[in-house]
């Protein structure tokens, strides 16, 4: 047994909330992801025992995903639209600085397991362009400056939880809409910041 | 030209809270499940949406009502809401759940009960974090309240609704594609016929699958009626729609509006015209699968049909606008590179001639095209989408690896100067 | 379904049926459309795009796979027009942008559906100038399969055919889009009964066997069509041989049977054949040790040892693989040396190495089924031996009928493979570990619900030979009385039905022994059977035939039953023989030859006719063409006759009733409590599979299987440990099984170091704690 038996628990639970179990094996990837920042072969195994699919069914789907990640990702996951809107906004200046100063080319994770870089397809925040996303939290109206400050800030900051809304208000610019309200809520591992998948905080 | 505010008025009056119940029901919703649970019938719910002519907000523009109609009869039936919003230029869904998520979770009671449906799901794209969160806790809320749950609001009626994440592919906004991953299987569209989901759908049981938009529309409906609904817009195109709107605009955003005005009004009076008073190249008018349409056809109207007759699609509402100084080429290719990275794979040319249109697009964007390579693109493309139609004519099994043609066509078509000075001579042997 | 419908293609008009596949509804008509995906045995996918058609809808002409078209009433379809060409020519040039040139080192070249393809529909050159897609050249995924993803085309068969028809899904896409590959687990490779069927459908040289790479060209084959030998269920193959050597067994679409389907074991199973192992000489026992001698030296000495025995009890062990011609002639061989001259009923000479045989269920009472009759019953009712591993395609067959809606239900301990796809499964609240039924199966609700009033097919045998046949009788006379029922006697060993249908009557092992008795003078034939081994009678019958008068085996092998005979002649096997074959539903098949004998080896029957020859007794056949005519003479005058001449007409593959009562004299063992539940597992130590090296190692695993309860009680955590039963120690691997009912392991008799296990004594599971242990005994 590789996960914990709460990691377990919560597995078994997501797995109640469908009307067939297979259903749970995208939350049940999150879950595996949220503990080891990607899809371990262990996870692979105690997911196919779960489920009671093949091992190679999970991995099957796993890698059809592009958020599932299939090698060892760092604490923060910088992915830098590179879509349309963002393209025709200047979205590769944005690229080159911070591939410049995290030092890595796409889809690289540092050594010391700091930053993984991607460039990524439309994040869905094309009248922001160009964005980011922080372990997909959202940054909008960025500027390859702005990109450098926030790369910097996490590494000497380090937050434990990446809220898009207080990464908004210090690198952000135009927002592709109100906002509204600050919220704090926010992700705590290279896994959406949405609690049912997320055991980072609990753990 | 002014918006008409239907879907975004509770955000819009209530930026603080107007995700919270509290704020939604304060100002009047869920009143209207609450009249239709009393006093409405399915049938009847069924008559306001047949008659409200509105139709699908996620890129088909199918009616909605019809589809409701065709559901099949069955012991377990399925409601899923398709918030996978991926096509680059759209992010119109993203505000409805960030910011109003109580009237999606109205709209979808009301579409359950008009459908006799007791389990439902928001299919919400892996990357929109922060709208699944407020999503969720709305819908705890609402089970708290027991507005969910059984015996909803006291009625007969139960309603269990899961959110539930993608995770990273745009291919999974196709419906069937759609059902596939919430089964837990690869996002891969499934074959045609059965057509309709409302047929077999998710675990082959009949399901509707309808967009963010087009359910969050339905307590407006509900609270007025069919017949109001109907008598916004244009005819084909009824009610608002909200288009988002990106590139190279002083004011880039969503905006709700009635279809009917043309793409220069919008940009100039809600866009607030186009940045550094450039003026546009070219523009996309339905999202990254549409074909484009050159500056000076500013003049089209936005409705569905108007779009149509100009050889595009109105799509999935979102407009992007390209100024004077655009490298087309450029963007071209970040087009298709896009769709050569979200084909799912299963068609030989959908998978082969995506990367291979990428790959040529990359050989000439770095100087190293053939004389013979718009040729070879628009030969690619022919392969793919045989005839070069729009809508296409189809080698595949859904529209995703035709729609990787559009852009290149566009640019060949207009813009074919621009590729030319970048290859070399033809050489004529004489 | 079957509604007659008209359709026009090319301007052609043609028939079809309503629902048909227009790909399929097209080459009835003989029109071929070009495809790589689509196979008849597996649902569409349309993902290759090759089978583009344009049909006229009300919106215009279409394109449309013709693999997941159905043909309606008047539908319009060109299969030629210049929009189909070119988009046919479209996806071959999409298939070949990525696909390596590396035909001349391709085992598929010369039969590549692919490269023929590319001949008949392919552009010229190619306008692909970008570097092809890489990946690491072939990669092992199992001990037989080599997968070459740079030559796989997606076309998603084999993942089919591993998830909808073998229902072990271990191979599978991975990645997307431009980089969607075909792979296994790292730790899970491709371990399956039925891998080979991928190698064979695969329509490029992705997939390749171990066995075949490199080995020969297709248009070097020499092929001829036959029946397999591995099991009772008798799978139509081609053997394709060069140079007088068996290459290669490819499965043949056979609609009664495989349906195209092949074990491994019936697929790899051959390279014993060519083994050095082969007996090629005849031998004769001197001193202890064996002696080459020649045929006439034989005779001799055999007749001699019968004059010298002065009217020796002669008793014969016969074995499944012999053709109905050689147990024609075997039968009436063994009546000739009968000492009782077979004057009563019980007085036969001949006896059957099938540990699990018994009467059966045959004649006026028992219809006999056929395995169409699976797919059109309502029901399907198991209780056997374990039909996965004994009758492979059997359990294909099974499958295919739940997954089209034929309700199953299983009894027993022994079929927990069929568990996944059971309505019904009737374990150890139902049935002891004796395998007696513990209840009226009346009072059962949800049995008698599924049975009801419905038709049953019964796949009905003896799990072990200790189970007592009443219950078996409880099971058949319960749905006999509620239902319509068809029975298939689930004997599994090759041409078991073919020694039942010519021997007058056969006893068990049982009977052998029991019936041996060591005061008289005795002789005993052994004919391709191997009863010491892997059986439950093995020891008994390992003392007797050491003390026997004297043994005459034929057979391929020294093994441990040949290795006790005074005289060995060397057999043809499989390849080396014509003859028939009856399998389990009673069909009649042809077995074809295409390979000689090694050495000086004979068939079967041309060394009983010598025999008989020499000791003056009236057999004489001149071919096995005369022996097919003889044996199709006993059968009644209008019946359809499995003679040579009609079998191989085309069409030749008919079923025929009991040509005669069948009589199987067997008792029941006493009555014995099971602590070891001894099964037969697919993969063993049979002399042909360690012979054939590619799949030798597939049936060394040692383990037992037990539920987590009973290990529990032996205080075990590892997942090894030691079997202990009196001086006996095996080192075993423990899995766990929960279908098995409490205090008793299974454990596989076919498996090295388990014959000598008594599954009627008790038994100790201990942690293996030093080397020693670990030694096999
Ligand atoms: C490639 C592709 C991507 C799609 N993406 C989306 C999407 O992100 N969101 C959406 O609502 N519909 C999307 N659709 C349309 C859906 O298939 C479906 O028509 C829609 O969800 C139906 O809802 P509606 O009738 O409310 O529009 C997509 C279709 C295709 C072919
Ligand atoms: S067209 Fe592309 S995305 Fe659509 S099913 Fe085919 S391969 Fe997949
Ligand atoms: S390995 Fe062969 S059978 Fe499997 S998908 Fe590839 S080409 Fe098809
Ligand atoms: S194009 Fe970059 S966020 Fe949409
Ligand atoms: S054969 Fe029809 S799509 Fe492959």
């Amino acid at each position: 047994m590789t996960w914990e038996n709460a990691r377990i628990d919560k597995a078994k639970e997501i797995i109640e909330m469908y009307p067939q179990k297979r259903s749970a094996l995208g939350p049940l990837l999150y879950l595996a992801q949220d503990k080891d920042g990607y899809i371990s072969d262990d996870s692979i195994v105690e997911i196919s025992r779960l489920i009671g699919i093949t091992e190679v069914q999970v991995q099957s789907v796993a890698s059809f995903y592009s958020m599932y990640k299939q090698e060892p990702t760092g604490k923060y996951l910088l992915s830098v639209c590179k879509s349309i809107s963002c393209e025709i906004s200047n979205s590769s200046n944005v690229i080159q600085k911070v591939k410049e100063f995290t030092n890595l080319s796409n889809n690289e994770t540092d050594d010391e397991g700091l930053f993984t870089y991607e460039s990524v397809e439309c994040i869905g925040a094309c009248g922001g362009a160009p964005a980011i996303q922080v372990n997909y939290e959202t940054v909008e109206g960025l500027t390859p400056e702005k990109a450098v400050d926030l790369c910097k800030w996490l590494k000497e900051e380090q937050p434990k939880v990446v809220v898009a809304d207080e990464l908004q208000l210090k690198f952000g610019g135009t927002k592709s809409f109100d906002w509204a309200i600050e919220d704090n809520t926010g992700s705590s591992s290279p896994v959406p910041g949405f609690q049912t998948y997320e055991m980072q905080e609990e753990i | 030209m002014k918006e008409t505010i239907l879907l975004t008025k509770h955000m819009r009056e209530n930026p603080e809270d107007s995700h919270l119940l509290k704020s939604y029901e304060k100002n009047g919703g869920y009143k209207g499940v609450k009249k239709v649970l009393k006093s409405g019938t399915p049938e009847s719910v069924l008559e306001e949406i047949k008659s409200s002519n509105i139709r699908g907000r996620g890129g088909a523009g199918f009616p909605t009502g019809v589809k409701w109609g065709f559901l099949a009869e069955d012991q377990e039936r399925y409601l899923v809401i398709n918030a996978d919003e991926s096509e680059p230029g759209t992010f119109k869904d993203r505000i409805l759940l960030e910011r109003d998520p109580h009237q999606l979770i109205e709209g979808m009671i009301i579409t359950c009960f008009a459908a006799n449906i007791s389990k439902a799901f928001i299919y919400i794209r892996g990357e929109y974090a922060k709208p699944a969160r407020r999503v969720q806790s709305a819908v705890e809320q609402a089970y708290e309240k027991g507005y969910l749950g059984k015996n909803i609001f006291g009625s007969s009626m139960d309603l269990d609704i899961v959110v539930h994440l993608g995770a990273g592919a745009y291919i999974c906004g196709e419906e069937t594609a759609l059902l596939n991953s919430l089964e837990g299987r690869r996002g891969e569209p499934r074959l045609k016929p059965p057509f309709f989901p409302a047929v077999k759908g998710l675990y082959n049981k009949p399901t509707l699958v309808n967009n963010v938009e087009t359910i969050s529309s339905v307590p407006w409906i509900m609270n007025n009626s069919g017949k109001d609904y109907a008598s916004l817009g244009v005819e084909g195109s009824t009610g608002t729609r909200i288009f988002s709107l990106s590139g190279h605009i002083n004011n880039p955003g969503n905006y709700e509006i009635e279809m009917g005005s043309s793409f220069g009004e919008f940009v100039e009076s809600l866009g607030k015209g186009v940045r550094n008073e450039k003026s546009i190249k070219a523009y996309i008018p339905g999202g990254a699968s549409a074909p484009w349409l050159r500056g000076d056809q500013l003049d089209v109207k936005m409705t569905i049909d108007d779009v149509a007759n100009e050889g595009s699609m109105l799509g999935s509402g979102a407009v992007v606008m390209m100024d004077e100084d655009t490298n087309l080429l450029f963007a071209a290719k970040s087009l298709v590179s896009f769709f050569a990275h979200e084909s799912c794979g299963q068609c030989t040319p959908c998978r082969e001639g995506t990367t291979w249109l990428e790959n040529i697009l990359d050989r000439i964007a770095s100087g190293r095209g053939r004389a013979s390579d718009i040729d070879l693109l628009l030969d690619v493309c022919d392969n793919i989408s045989p005839g070069l139609t729009w809508p296409p004519k189809m080698t595949t099994i859904c529209p995703l690896g035709p729609s990787a043609t559009a852009s290149i066509v566009s640019l060949m078509k207009d813009f074919r100067s621009e590729v030319e000075v970048l290859l070399p001579k033809k050489v004529v042997v004489s | 379904m079957t509604e007659k419908i008209t359709f026009t293609v090319d301007g052609k008009t043609l028939e079809g049926k309503q629902g048909q596949l227009l790909i399929e509804a097209c080459e009835d008509s003989g029109i071929h459309i070009p495809r790589f995906c689509w196979h008849k045995r597996l649902d569409p996918v349309g993902m290759c795009r090759m089978c583009l058609v344009e049909i006229e809808t009300p919106r215009g002409k279409a394109l449309v796979p013709s693999c997941t078209t159905q043909v309606t009433d008047e539908l319009i379809v060109e299969t030629e027009s210049n929009t189909v060409k070119k988009a046919q020519e479209g996806v071959l040039e999409f298939l070949l942008i990525n696909h390596p040139l590396d035909c001349p080192i391709c085992d598929k070249a010369g039969e590549c559906p692919l490269q023929d393809q590319t001949m008949a529909y392919g552009p010229g050159e190619s306008r692909f100038i970008e570097e092809k897609r890489h990946f690491e050249k072939p990669i092992p995924i199992s001990d037989i399969v080599l997968l070459d993803r740079e030559r796989c085309i997606l076309c998603a068969r084999c993942t089919r055919f591993s998830d909808e028809i073998s229902g072990d899904p271990l191979i599978e896409f991975i990645q997307r889009g431009n980089k969607t590959q075909v792979n296994t687990f790292p730790d899970e490779p491709f371990k399956s009964y039925f891998s080979g069927n991928t190698v064979q459908i695969c329509p490029v040289g992705a997939l390749t066997a171990t066995s075949y790479r490199f080995k020969a060209r297709p248009w070097d084959l020499k092929k001829v069509s036959s029946t397999c030998n591995c099991c009772s269920l008798g799978c139509s193959v081609e053997l394709n041989v060069s140079q007088n050597k068996m290459l290669r067994i490819l499965g043949e679409d056979n609609e009664f049977t495989n349906q195209g389907w092949l074990s491994d074991k019936g697929r790899y199973n051959f390279e014993y054949l060519h083994s050095d192992n082969r007996l090629t000489n005849i031998k004769l026992k001197d001193n202890n040790s064996f002696v080459d001698a020649n045929i006439s030296e034989a005779t001799e000495k055999l007749k001699n040892k019968i004059e010298e025995l002065h009217n020796p009890d002669i008793k014969f062990l016969i074995g499944a693989n012999s053709t109905n011609e050689e147990y024609f002639v075997i039968n009436k061989f063994a009546n000739l040396m009968n000492r009782n001259e077979f004057l009563s009923k019980d007085k036969s000479n001949v006896y059957f190495a099938d540990d699990n045989m018994f009467s059966g269920y045959f004649g006026e009472n028992h219809q006999n089924a056929s395995f169409e009759d699976l797919d059109s019953s309502d029901v399907i009712v198991v209780w056997s031996e374990d039909i996965k591993d004994n009758i492979p395609v059997l359990f294909l067959r099974i499958k295919k009928a739940v997954k089209n809606g034929v309700k199953l239900v299983v009894l027993g301990h022994t079929n927990s493979s069929l568990e996944s796809l059971a309505d019904l499964y009737l374990g150890q609240d139902v049935i002891s570990n004796n395998f007696e039924l513990k209840t009226n199966l009346g009072n059962i609700k949800e049995f008698q619900n599924i049975i009801e009033n419905k038709k049953v097919t019964i796949i009905v045998g003896k799990s072990t030979p200790l189970q007592q046949k009443k219950y078996l009788d409880n099971l058949v006379d319960h749905i006999q009385k509620y239902s319509q029922a068809k029975f298939l006697n689930c004997f599994t060993k090759a041409n078991t039905f073919g020694a039942l249908q010519h021997i007058d009557q056969i006893k068990g092992l049982n009977e052998f022994c029991n019936e041996y008795e060591e005061s008289n003078k005795n002789i005993v034939f052994t004919i391709g059977a191997n009863p010491v081994n892997a059986s439950f009678f093995g020891s008994k019958i390992e003392n007797i035939l050491k003390k026997a008068d004297f043994v005459v085996s034929l057979d391929i092998f020294i093994n441990a039953t040949t290795e006790l005979a005074d005289l060995i002649l060397p057999t043809t096997s499989f390849g080396e023989k014509e003859g028939t074959v009856t399998n389990m539903e009673m069909r009649v098949l042809k077995q074809n030859k295409i390979l000689p004998g090694p050495g000086s080896a004979l068939s079967e029957w041309e060394y009983l006719t010598m025999i008989s020859k020499s000791l003056d007794k009236e057999i004489k056949y001149e071919n096995v063409d005369e022996i097919n005519k003889a044996l199709c003479d006993e059968y009644e005058n209008n019946e359809e006759l499995p003679s040579f001449e009609n079998l191989n007409k085309p069409s030749n593959l008919f079923g025929m009733k009991n040509r005669k009562n069948i009589d199987i004299n067997i008792k029941d063992l006493e009555k014995n409590d099971l602590s070891i539940l001894m099964v037969k597992r697919l993969y063993g130590d049979s002399s042909t599979q360690i012979n054939s090296p590619s799949i030798s190692m597939l049936g060394s695993e040692r383990f037992i299987e037990l539920n987590s309860k009973t290990l529990e009680k032996f205080g075990i955590s590892s997942k090894t440990a030691n079997l202990i039963q009196d001086q006996h120690s095996i080192f075993v691997n423990i899995k766990i099984n929960n279908l098995l009912p409490d205090n008793i392991v299974l454990a596989p008799i076919n498996r090295r170091g388990f014959k000598n296990l008594d599954p009627t004594k008790d038994f100790d599971i201990r942690e293996a704690t030093n080397m020693k242990e670990l030694s096999v005994n």
